[in-house]
């Protein structure tokens, strides 16, 4: 839940990165953390396996400077994907404020995307969200795969599986490469703060 | 497409998945491409081919167990505690708290035992050690742990109680045929009535019975603690009157509670069961007088359920 100090004009913010394990969320975060050096306030910690799969979380703290008066700072997070640490992503998940769902484009997981969204659907009703009200983006990741002959969903088809009900804004991305990064963080920080500024009002 | 063109496809479409880490999908596609490579009569290198891919698929099988098998909650380095206490814990308890919800149960405890200490976290650092102990090692370690709290002074009767009813219910699902030692408790409330200006207790009206509370959760709608669920012991109930005594250091907590105020969303905690409700604000008195001389008492009503 987004901390807002009236008297400092300060607001801080959470974003998770979600999605299921393998799509991404990681790489999305170390791309952010290499290309915007100056809005990084901090080092990125990640807490994984000797595997490289992220164990508990991923953790990169950010300052946008200010905006409309307020000086704006966002945590970023991603949560394990693997279905074992499914109360791990709960915990991770907990007080969030937007969300960046990276979903896999390779064809071989499309049911898994369509459960780890039903998972953040879950997971969210838990904690009194809905998630056709939380600032949410989806991130259609891995397009660069295309080049390399391997079977992918194209953008259509994925829409059709995650948001034709949703219908939030979309980006195809590849981590990896970099693109779509920073227009899906872009896009998820300005959702998330027009909902900040509609509950808390601090635009002076 | 060429048969030898569709093997090629599966073989890169294998290597690619396991460089990705999907091992499930790249075993498939290695199962499939050997499959077909059996169902050639004449192929230059057939059995080089499925030796080669009988290879890949044990090795996947042997990193799909290792990923599969590993400790879910390994014990991370006193710099991922930290963090982890520092991003999920605001206070000292949720900061302990925190780290027992992620596995680092050694660390937790350590945590939670010098909160002991502390009147304020005492009871629920008492009964997050209980959790702890179960997890690490068993039932019984945390049945000797109350035992050992029961015969010595640390707990007053009532937080005692407060962490029997807890872990009784726990030893008893776990089908442990043991009862905790009960403490005596005073018929008297602890937060005795001082001779003037002290706390007075409205009388309750005839109600429906209500089941002994433990604690209630209030969720704060304004001020430091807005949206957050900050949890009380009650000290004393009379029907469906709480008495919550709350820490001359936790004054800030129940600064903007005025007598009268509605509470919405209320977690009531008893040994057998946890509801929602809601509450009214009675009465918020500072004791000035006695051993609680600067804390607080607040009584709220239960107004639903």
């Amino acid at each position: 839940m987004a901390i807002f100090n009236l008297k400092k004009r300060e607001i801080e913010c959470k974003v998770v990165y979600y999605g299921p394990g393998r799509c991404g969320k990681t790489t999305n975060l170390e791309y952010i953390f290499k290309s915007y050096k100056k809005q990084v306030t901090g080092e990125m910690v990640s807490i994984n396996t000797e595997g490289d799969r992220t164990l508990f979380f991923d953790f990169l703290p950010m300052g946008l400077g200010k905006i409309k008066g307020c000086d704006v700072r966002v945590q970023l997070y991603t949560v394990p994907g693997q279905v074992k640490y499914s109360s791990t992503r709960k915990l991770v998940l907990r007080g969030v404020d937007g969300i960046v769902f990276v979903a896999d484009s390779l064809e071989v997981r499309r049911e898994k995307n369509m459960i780890s969204l039903k998972d953040l659907q879950s997971n969210l009703k838990e904690y009194g969200k809905s998630i056709f009200k939380v600032p949410l983006i989806i991130q259609y990741n891995k397009r660069d795969l295309a080049d390399e002959g391997i079977p992918l969903m194209s953008v259509e088809q994925m829409e059709r599986d995650l948001n034709r009900q949703l219908k939030v804004p979309s980006f195809p991305g590849s981590a990896v490469k970099g693109t779509g990064v920073g227009v899906a963080l872009k896009a998820c920080l300005m959702e998330t703060l027009k909902s900040l500024q509609r509950e808390f009002k601090w635009a002076k | 497409m060429d048969i030898s063109l569709q093997i090629k496809s599966l073989l890169s479409q294998a290597e690619l998945y396991r460089t990705q880490g999907l091992f499930t999908e790249a075993r498939e596609k290695y199962n499939a491409a050997s499959d077909m490579i059996h169902k050639i009569d004449k192929l230059k290198n057939k059995d080089n081919l499925l030796k080669m891919i009988s290879g890949k698929i044990e090795q996947l099988e042997k990193k799909t167990e290792k990923v599969e098998t590993g400790p879910s909650s390994p014990e991370l380095s006193e710099k991922g505690q930290n963090l982890i206490k520092n991003l999920f814990g605001e206070n000292d308890l949720e900061k302990a708290v925190a780290l027992a919800k992620f596995g680092q149960f050694e660390r937790a405890i350590v945590e939670l035992e010098a909160l002991l200490k502390d009147d304020v976290y005492r009871v629920e650092a008492g009964k997050n050690i209980m959790r702890c102990k179960i997890a690490i090692a068993s039932v019984d370690d945390a049945i000797d742990q109350y035992n050992q709290w029961f015969s010595g002074d640390l707990f007053t009767a009532g937080q005692m109680e407060s962490i029997r009813t807890y872990l009784q219910p726990i030893v008893d699902r776990k089908g442990i045929d043991k009862t905790l030692p009960a403490p005596d408790i005073p018929v008297e409330t602890e937060a005795e009535a001082p001779a003037s200006g002290g706390i007075e207790f409205n009388m309750p009206e005839p109600e429906e019975d209500i089941l002994d509370i433990t604690s209630i959760g209030i969720t704060f709608t304004s001020g430091a603690q807005k949206g957050k669920m900050v949890e009380f012991d009650v000290n004393f109930q009379s029907g469906g009157m709480l008495s919550l005594i709350i820490s001359k250091s936790d004054r800030g907590l129940i600064e903007e509670l005025q007598v009268g105020d509605q509470l919405d969303d209320v977690q009531y905690y008893s040994p057998i069961a946890m509801f929602k409700g809601t509450a009214m604000i009675s009465n918020k008195t500072e004791i000035k007088a006695g051993p609680k001389q600067g804390d607080f008492c607040l009584d709220v009503k239960v107004a639903s359920t």
